[in-house]
């Protein structure tokens, strides 16, 4: 009897160990996604204590990238996925809404800006603030790297009807920058300078004393962007190639993110939690 | 027998510890070429070389990387011109005329200077040169010359250092000479040390360039990053090093094939430069066995 009291007891502890998750994890891709995943996965690892993951900020392009070459199993990306990653298997999970900010250095007394001349500042066609109604000081443009999600969704968002060649559409005369922060730390030390982050890096550049812009006279406000009144609302996605399987890791974290706790990292984040319904 | 052999056996080893940096070089350059070469199926050597349209993702891609070229030329070029004359006066400083205590205490201040990561000096470019450059110079304050500035206080520790070392080794007759003949302590370092030391110092230059060309991470925080020829000192740049770190995380295709062809122009660039520094110390080494002779 005691012999399968004790069978029974190696059984369930054996199952238990079995069921809990483990392993290590290098995840990886888009810089506006970084905080949300940074976050969240000190949460995660704290819950399932066997599991040690890491997110690294490469890029959604670059994310998605390297999780169809097999060196993820599991990507950030703030930008919808291409038709031809998803033909090779790429599948999008949306964990949050955001809003592509246009954020201007503290000098600029600019409210807001129409689509058309977004377009044409990121074009090169505007090369003073004057011609928009502000002070007559140079136009700086921070742009991001072809890596970036976000410089697909501005672009896809903003430019497209202008400019039917993406890479020719924007300006060469601009900051080349890799990450949301890096545009954030420019644009806030930098005169005339105006840049796009996703809109949980606006924060730090009005801490710095800039500005976000209105755009055609809507503010990037978390009830716009659940609206989708603002034109530069979006979705943040994890992508993971196949659908997620049952049991593995990047499912539960996938899970996690959705949950009630994982939404409120979101919010915590300066994004916003994924409407309910 | 037993030593013989126990001899034999440490000598391979050597000789295998010795091989495996030129089996790495050997990797190296096999790997890069392999890499990059089929680009020119595509593309002509002299459009890549010589046009600056960079455009690698257009529907109809163009890979031309003169504008690099041109932007890691006059970064380096213009950060020797301010590390040199600074590196070597500091260098004489410390051979000829610093006391022990002060030259000891600027030794670590060189050595320390040495051994910051280049991510440090780009931080410190972001929040001190670039406003310094705006404010003084105008422009964005991402410039060539704010990266020429980071990348001249990188190389200055080079400079010094070999600067340093080859005086302390001219032999002590030549300066003892010089000052018997009745040359001041100034005369002789301009007339007798600096051009006996001539090759040390060269040789310490171009390592220097060296390491500004392959420098990378500093000269992305500060230098703007643009794909454009670079107007003025004030104009952003863009460097052969940078380019390849701006796209290698997400090309693909005939796109990452020419940066790994940019990577193979920066390597036949620095092979060039060492070739020209052993060329460079044979012919002042033969130099000066014909001036012994005489």
């Amino acid at each position: 009897m005691k012999k399968i009291i004790a069978l029974g007891f190696a059984l369930v502890v054996a199952a238990s160990a079995f069921a809990q998750l483990s392993g290590n994890y290098t995840w990886g891709g888009s810089t506006t996604v970084g905080p949300i995943a940074e976050q969240a996965l000190g949460q995660f690892q704290k819950d399932n204590p066997r599991i040690k993951a890491s997110y690294e900020l490469t890029g959604s392009g670059a994310g998605v990238k390297s999780l169809l070459a097999g060196q993820y199993s599991l990507a950030g990306s703030s930008a919808e996925l291409s038709d031809d990653q998803i033909a090779q298997g790429a599948v999008a999970t949306p964990i949050a809404m955001d809003g592509i900010t246009i954020v201007v250095n503290q000098d600029i007394k600019v409210a807001n800006i129409s689509r058309a001349n977004l377009a044409k500042v990121f074009h090169g066609d505007i090369a003073s603030w004057k011609d928009l109604g502000g002070p007559d000081i140079r136009m700086v443009v921070v742009n991001r790297d072809e890596a970036s999600g976000t410089y697909s969704s501005f672009y896809d968002i903003f430019m497209k009807s202008a400019y039917a060649d993406k890479a020719t559409a924007y300006t060469r005369n601009a900051l080349v920058t890799k990450e949301n922060g890096e545009v954030a730390a420019k644009v806030a030390s930098t005169p005339g300078a105006i840049g796009y982050v996703g809109m949980g890096f606006a924060e730090e550049v009005l801490k710095a004393g800039g500005r976000e812009l209105m755009i055609d006279g809507i503010a990037p406000t978390v009830a716009n962007v659940i609206a989708k009144k603002y034109p530069g609302s979006r979705y943040l996605y994890i992508v993971t190639k196949g659908k997620p399987a049952a049991g593995s890791a990047e499912k539960a974290f996938i899970d996690f993110l959705l949950s009630p706790k994982g939404q409120a990292i979101v919010k915590s984040t300066d994004f916003i939690p994924l409407p309910k319904n | 027998m037993k030593r013989r052999l126990l001899e034999k056996v440490t000598e391979g080893a050597l000789l295998t510890a010795a091989l495996v940096s030129v089996i790495a070089v050997a990797f190296i350059t096999i790997f890069i070429f392999q890499s990059g070469l089929p680009l020119f199926r595509k593309v002509s050597l002299g459009e890549f070389l010589f046009s600056t349209n960079w455009a690698p993702t257009a529907k109809e891609p163009h890979y031309g990387i003169f504008s690099f070229i041109v932007g890691s030329f006059y970064v380096t070029g213009i950060a020797l011109a301010i590390a040199v004359p600074v590196g070597l006066a500091a260098g004489i400083y410390l051979a000829e005329l610093a006391d022990r205590r002060t030259s000891r205490i600027l030794r670590s201040a060189v050595e320390l200077l040495a051994s910051i990561p280049s991510v440090i000096y780009g931080l410190f470019g972001i929040a001190f040169l670039a406003p310094l450059v705006r404010n003084t110079l105008g422009g964005s304050g991402y410039s060539l010359i704010s990266a020429a500035l980071v990348l001249s206080i990188m190389t200055l520790p080079t400079i010094i250092n070999v600067t340093e070392v080859t005086l302390r080794s001219v032999p002590r007759d030549l300066k003892e000479g010089s000052l018997a003949l009745g040359a001041t302590h100034w005369q002789t370092i301009i007339r007798v040390l600096l051009p006996a030391g001539r090759s040390g110092i060269i040789t310490g230059v171009i390592l220097g360039m060296g390491r500004a060309i392959g420098e990378t991470m500093a000269v992305l925080m500060v230098g703007g990053n643009a794909a454009i020829m670079p107007k003025g000192l004030t104009g952003m740049v863009r460097t052969l090093t940078m380019n390849i770190i701006t796209d290698m995380s997400y090309a693909t295709g005939d796109h990452l094939t020419s940066l790994f062809a940019t990577g193979i122009v920066l390597f036949v660039f620095i092979l060039l430069l060492n070739i020209s520094v052993q060329l460079f110390l044979k012919r002042s080494m033969a130099g000066a066995g014909r001036s012994a002779n005489v």
